[in-house]
């Protein structure tokens, strides 16, 4: 690609992106820009591949890149470990957040926040500093601090587990927060938790990447640009109309197409 | 120089019980190799030497003299102090009032009566007890008749090589009674300091006699210099009258050259708790073998592990129950972790004998695997004879979990940290079994 001038509201630049998975390959020639401020969603059916690139965009071991680029703020997404990315301002909304028994909430966030914090030369807040914050935030979240004391995700129910990886979010504060319910059976409780997470978190320096299969999610967070995902790639752009016509006629017209 | 069984001359060779105990014990010892079950896992090629050092016996003369000249007491605590306690013609063969801390006090999170053994020797300085204890040396308790009804009685010699070894070389170490319906408000600690280039043995004996209803922390800290090739061989044995309780915590952390071999007994009767755990992160060999006899109904056990096994070390968790009577119950839980070319070893026995009704015993061994050169070796083994028991044991070995590894990473935690805070959760599960908090917050702090 070479030398590229990079403008300055552009956020994320996907450029046909080839990805495997176990020898597979999923993604196939992908392009996508997301600039500051905006919201997309990629729809598509089930078993596409929306996933993979969430897990790609993360850096997820085994999720393999064969070709094409990614910049993240101007910078080479892919040469960046998962970490770096995740101070740079990546964050991945899961699908199903991991369980750590033995990890109470309150020290994992400390030290991911801390970990941020130092990557951009801020102070590192002190356990009291960092409880105060944290009480604030679950307070507005309407989070009881004392689930916070528990291991990470350990026998939280699928609302809760939403609910924390909100208030994950709410904490750090990233510029782009992928949020990724590509197959789950939407829990509309969990849902509103989250999007009302993400709307409150979004203004013109943030960006939105929604992964689905339900145009339900939608409704609760409206996109600027809705793109149907199909054989590895977008087949089709549009606004948020487009998610009403999915939602009428199915996936059957844009995967009759390859 | 000399091979471990020495020719050292020991205290109380003309007393006949004590030194026919030594000399069969001496008959029994052996240095066991792979082909001898519970020694299968777990090479002793490092005490193939016969460089090993017994500093001399000074039993008794350590224990003459008092720093302050005008004074006619036989204590030598060798705390510097001027004045010392009043002690004239008590007898009292070195219990110190004096309440300067002696060199080897350690500053510690928690407050404790502190115990200290340089090298192999137990410093004379006593912490001021409170009635109802009393703290000897072993050798004091041979000479007051109390030591002959507990040393030795219920080891078999021929199972346990070390303790034999223990046993041939008797001398050093501590017997402490607590009288019933006594219970300490601080834990009783013993630290044993290790500082020497040489390969020196120490056989250290403590002998635990605990009255009806009665309960007591004990706190074991080992530790040593990274130099020497050291041996320490301990052997500690616990008697629990009715109804009494002991909680012994051990945190082995010698130096990286050393041996470090410990038998924990517990004779444990009716209704009364016996209940440890050791985290051993140190030594070059580190062996911590426990064996409880539930005598009677309702006894209790709950013997709680933890390793840290990196580089080339190989640390050895071993464990049998006998659950003599009905009603008695066992729980353990060991987790470790192997790093390098480090090795973990868990022998667990539960053994339940025909009479043991309504019993329970459960075990489980967890570890993590952190490099392809690491070895975990497991052996658990039940051996029931009664009909009404209810018994579960469960061994897993394992890598970190890579989906925990990426969720923490990708919240910006990095891999190093990440690593770090999955191996401390892990352990903390045997940890957090500490009723203790300060000493649990310490030992979470070790690891």
């Amino acid at each position: 690609m070479g030398e590229q001038k990079i403008m300055s509201n552009v956020l994320l630049k996907i450029e046909n992106l080839c990805a495997k998975v176990a020898g597979k390959e999923i993604i196939k020639n992908f392009n996508l820009t997301i600039n500051e401020g905006e919201v997309h969603a990629i729809m598509g059916p089930n078993g596409a591949g929306k996933s993979t690139l969430s897990y790609v965009l993360t850096g997820k071991p085994g999720y393999e890149v064969t070709s094409g680029n990614i910049l993240f703020k101007g910078r080479d997404l892919l040469k960046m470990p998962v970490e770096e990315r995740a101070r740079e301002g990546l964050f991945l909304i899961m699908q199903y957040p991991v369980e750590i028994p033995g990890v109470p909430v309150t020290s994992f966030l400390k030290h991911a926040l801390n970990a941020k914090r130092q990557y951009n030369g801020e102070p590192e807040l002190d356990t009291m500093e960092f409880i105060k914050l944290l009480k604030e935030v679950a307070k507005e979240s309407g989070i009881d601090f004392e689930m916070l004391k528990r291991p990470v995700n350990v026998g939280f129910s699928g609302g809760e587990k939403k609910r924390l990886e909100a208030l994950q979010m709410t904490i750090l504060k990233p510029s782009l927060a992928i949020l990724d319910e590509a197959d789950s059976g939407l829990d509309i409780d969990a849902i509103k938790v989250v999007s009302k997470g993400v709307n409150d978190l979004m203004n013109e320096h943030r960006a939105l990447l929604i992964i689905t299969h339900y145009q339900k999610l939608l409704t609760y967070i409206k996109p600027d640009f809705v793109h149907v995902f199909a054989d590895g790639h977008i087949v089709k752009s549009g606004n948020s109309s487009l998610s009403e016509e999915i939602e009428q006629n199915g996936y059957a017209a844009y995967t009759k197409e390859q | 120089m000399s091979e471990l069984l020495s020719d050292t001359a020991l205290f109380g060779a003309d007393i006949p019980w004590l030194e026919g105990l030594r000399s069969r014990a001496k008959e029994a010892f052996f240095l066991p190799n792979v082909k001898f079950e519970p020694w299968k896992y777990t090479k002793l090629s490092s005490l193939k030497r016969d460089d090993f050092v017994y500093s001399p016996s000074k039993f008794l003369e350590e224990l003459e003299g008092c720093p302050d000249d005008d004074c006619d007491c036989d204590c030598d605590c060798g705390c510097g102090c001027e004045h010392h306690h009043e002690h004239d013609g008590c007898g009292c063969n070195g219990h110190c009032q004096c309440s300067h801390k002696p060199e080897l006090y350690l500053d510690l999170p928690f407050d404790a009566y502190q115990i200290h053994f340089y090298n192999g020797k137990f410093m004379p300085l006593y912490p001021a007890l409170p009635a109802g204890i009393e703290v000897m040396t072993l050798m004091q308790a041979v000479i007051e008749g109390e030591a002959k009804n507990y040393v030795g009685k219920y080891i078999d010699l021929a199972q346990y090589p070390f303790a034999a070894l223990n046993t041939a070389m008797l001398e050093e170490g501590l017997f402490v009674k607590i009288d019933a319906d006594v219970s300490l408000q601080k834990p009783l600690m013993f630290i044993y300091h290790t500082q020497t280039e040489e390969s020196l043995v120490s056989n250290i004996r403590n002998v635990f006699v605990i009255g009806k209803k009665s309960s007591l922390e004990i706190v074991e800290y080992y530790y040593g210099n990274d130099g020497g090739c050291y041996f320490n061989n301990t052997v500690n044995e616990f008697y629990l009258a009715f109804q009494s309780n002991i909680k012994h915590y051990t945190f082995q952390n010698e130096g990286n050259n050393a041996v470090h071999i410990a038998l924990n007994y517990a004779n444990v009767r009716e209704n009364a708790f016996y209940k440890s755990f050791c985290l051993q992160r140190g030594a070059n060999l580190g062996r911590n073998e426990t064996k409880v006899d539930l005598l009677q109904e309702k006894a209790k056990a709950q013997v709680d592990a933890a390793y840290i096994a990196n580089v080339q070390t190989t640390l050895d968790t071993t464990t049998d129950i006998a659950h003599l009577s009905p009603k008695t119950s066992s729980d353990q839980l060991v987790k470790g972790v192997a790093s390098g070319q480090g090795k973990g070893v868990f022998q667990g026995k539960i053994s339940i004998s025909k009479d043991a009704q309504e019993t329970e015993g459960h075990q489980l061994h967890r570890a993590l695997l952190l490099s392809d050169t690491a070895e975990i070796d497991v052996k658990p083994e039940l051996e029931i004879y009664a009909d009404n028991v209810k018994c579960s044991h469960g061994a897993a070995c394992g890598e970190l979990d890579q989906n925990q590894l990426f969720y923490m990473r990708s919240r910006g935690i990095g891999e190093e940290e990440a690593k770090q805070i999955l191996i401390d959760a892990y352990l903390l599960e045997a940890i957090n079994r500490i009723d203790n908090e300060q000493i649990k917050e310490w030992i979470a702090a070790n690891v």
